[in-house]
């Protein structure tokens, strides 16, 4: 029903479907209402490191636990338009898994007992992603073998409890380069094979390269790039052949690190046939920017240089650097911002500004939520989703 | 008679200009005649292979750019009556660079192999297109970014303006004077007639962009990010203009358009398909 549903939806609207993170609780909050208000169906895409279940300690966001998460949602959300997606499950996709340093077993272990919390949590779509391995890059057919162990076991796991589950697949890495076509459609042709044997539906979803690549505060993949992007094929070849092969094999094809593309990039893929694209720290950077901005023109620059140096002191920035980078610590900053904002001291700080700016009849996570509306309706707009008259 | 005319474009780079020429003559000399376009460059630093030197005031302003400077060196040549006797026109930039072997031995025999092919285009190390091409070496492209094409007279004969020839539309259309987007028009230029475009990995060819990084002052250019932008407002504006495109993804869906046509009544290259 969920895989039919979106079917008919996307050839009805030919848009592009919407993946939000769930980067703050102003974003749950703003995706929620959007997509009530304008019908859409959403995939709410929560990593391991955002959203866990309470045997990991639940995540970053909001500190939720897999379970308090989904029926957060699940109660706000009244129409019924939210997906609640697991993406990129799968062994050390949790900190805490690469940590320990876990062997394979218990890895995969610990990975099928978070996909059992999403499931009995309520998820619908799982991302079944065991591309990671802390001691090694396994081959193709290894992650195949991995991919399959996995999809048997949450299928078992939501026909037990009688829950619709899809599914997406894919060994994406934040490469921004691309799987090659034969490797695609090698893929492909396994997962095939494996789900008619196993008499499981064939997942819904594939994660393909388009040539999009975050880093920072922008895209740094080819997909929107007027100039060459060293040892990347052009988007302009990759993306029409992927497509292709995906409508050969009846899979929708689902865009990763669509961040910060422009409004002209958006508005191709639709055209282009891109069925679904997954959009995450552009929204918290621009709810943390949206508080350092407010606070600032507030008369509360002091509140904006506290938020701003937790948020650079939590080095949660680093991975999202540029060799060389010219950016500054501010810069550092927002790109940290939404990681910290369930930390005790930027609780305590919001509500210091909370205060401050009620005094002048401002509603601060209201107006944070809006802004952050603003940022993902960039993304309805672009992608067809909404209404036109 | 050698087969293949290659024109060099050159702006007060004359050591880079000279190595380049000297490579081709080493490694290329009996299959090529080489002629070297020097496009405003200050009269006292002139390559020492100059064939023809452009010093109108315009050009010794602003150069040629790639468009209007070959189809400068192909227009001379046709004015010359020596374009018939050539078989391949190998158009290049002079920061341009190949590795110690020879690069038209290879290419010709592969235009010589592919009768459809009127675009042939080595392939660079840092491109990603060499993934595409493990196993077969060329394969027809519907999108070819490069400043180094081997086109095929008979193509270019096809699609040139022989009835008012003149540097601004002789085969490049030069009122995209940085000319981003060109490419795609000539590769859609190919298609529609008939013509494949390909890259091949049996050649490499690597473009040395510290040229204009660090000489831009010397070549008389703009910095590289100014040029850069430069080269995509012209070329965003050309498109928009005389396609009434507002974006490059609708030209390489008119290209595009054009190769898969191009399949249907030439199922023999389907092999060659990316």
């Amino acid at each position: 029903m969920i895989h039919q549903r979106l079917q008919s939806f996307l050839q009805s609207r030919r848009c592009t479907l919407l993946g939000v993170g769930p980067m703050s609780v102003n974003c749950v909050d703003a995706t929620v209402e959007l997509a009530n208000e304008h019908e859409v169906p959403i995939l709410m895409i929560a990593s391991r490191r955002q959203i866990d279940s309470e045997e990991f300690g639940g995540g970053y966001v909001n500190n939720w636990s897999t379970q308090e998460f989904a029926r957060y949602v699940t109660d706000k959300d009244k129409k019924g338009k939210i997906l609640l997606a697991r993406d990129h499950g799968g062994p050390w996709q949790s900190t805490k898994e690469k940590d320990a340093k876990l062997g394979l077993r218990r890895a995969m272990d610990s990975a099928k007992s978070s996909y059992r919390a999403d499931i009995s949590a309520g998820f619908q779509v799982l991302h079944i992603d065991p591309s990671v391995d802390i001691y090694g890059q396994p081959d193709v057919d290894e992650v195949l073998d991995r991919v399959f162990d996995l999809y048997d076991y949450c299928w078992a796991q939501a026909q037990q409890s009688r829950q619709e589950i899809i599914f997406e697949v894919g060994t994406e890495e934040q490469s921004g380069s691309t799987n090659s076509q034969e490797e695609l459609d090698y893929i492909l042709n396994a997962i095939k094979k494996f789900c008619t044997q196993s008499k499981i539906p064939q997942p819904t979803f594939v994660v393909i390269q388009c040539g999009t690549r975050v880093m920072e505060m922008r895209n740094v993949g080819s997909f929107d790039s007027p100039v060459r992007v060293a040892n990347e094929i052009p988007a302009e070849i990759q993306l029409p052949k992927m497509i292709e092969i995906c409508n050969r094999h009846g899979i929708l094809m689902k865009e990763h690190n669509t961040d910060y593309l422009s409004d002209d990039a958006l508005q191709w893929h639709p055209r282009l046939g891109i069925h679904a694209a997954n959009v995450a720290p552009e929204f918290g950077v621009a709810e943390s920017k949206a508080l350092v901005n407010i606070l600032e023109v507030s008369g509360l620059a002091h509140l904006a240089d506290r938020f701003l140096k937790i948020a650079f002191d939590s080095n949660k920035w680093e991975k999202w650097m540029i060799d060389n980078t010219s950016a500054t610590d501010r810069d550092r900053s927002l790109i940290a911002g939404h990681y910290v904002f369930s930390s005790p001291m930027c609780i305590e700080l919001k509500i210091e500004a909370a205060k401050e700016l009620a005094k002048k009849g401002l509603d601060l996570e209201l107006h944070l939520k809006e802004q952050v509306k603003q940022s993902i309706l960039r993304y309805f707009r672009n992608f067809r989703l909404l209404r036109t008259v | 008679m050698k087969r293949v005319a290659t024109i060099i474009l050159n702006r007060n780079l004359p050591v880079v200009t000279d190595r380049l020429y000297e490579h081709l003559a080493k490694f290329d000399g009996d299959l090529t005649d080489i002629f070297v376009v020097e496009a405003g460059s200050d009269s006292n630093i002139l390559s020492k292979y100059c064939t023809w030197y452009a010093k109108s005031p315009d050009v010794m302003k602003n150069g040629l750019r790639y468009g209007r400077g070959m189809n400068f060196g192909l227009l001379q040549l046709f004015n010359e009556g020596k374009f018939e006797k050539y078989d391949t026109f190998f158009l290049l930039t002079n920061d341009t660079e190949f590795k110690d072997v020879s690069t038209l031995a290879p290419l010709v025999h592969l235009l010589d192999k592919h009768p459809h092919v009127g675009i042939l285009s080595p392939c660079s190390e840092r491109w990603g297109e060499r993934l595409l091409l493990d196993k077969e070496h060329t394969k027809y492209f519907w999108f070819i970014h490069n400043n180094a094409y081997l086109l095929r007279r008979e193509f270019i004969e096809m699609i040139c303006d022989k009835e008012h020839p003149d540097i601004m539309g002789f085969l490049f259309d030069g009122s995209n004077f940085r000319g981003y987007g060109c490419e795609h028009e000539l590769v859609a230029k190919a298609y529609a007639n008939d013509w494949a475009a390909a890259i091949t990995t049996d050649v490499w060819v690597a473009e040395n962009e510290s040229h204009l990084l660090e000489n831009a002052d010397q070549i008389k250019t703009q910095g590289y990010e100014e040029n850069l932008q430069l080269y995509l407002d012209e070329g965003r504006h050309w498109m928009r203009k005389k396609y009434g495109f507002n974006s490059h993804w609708s030209m390489q869906q008119y290209v595009k358009s054009f190769y898969d046509k191009f399949f249907e009544f030439h199922p023999e290259c389907l092999k060659h398909k990316v």
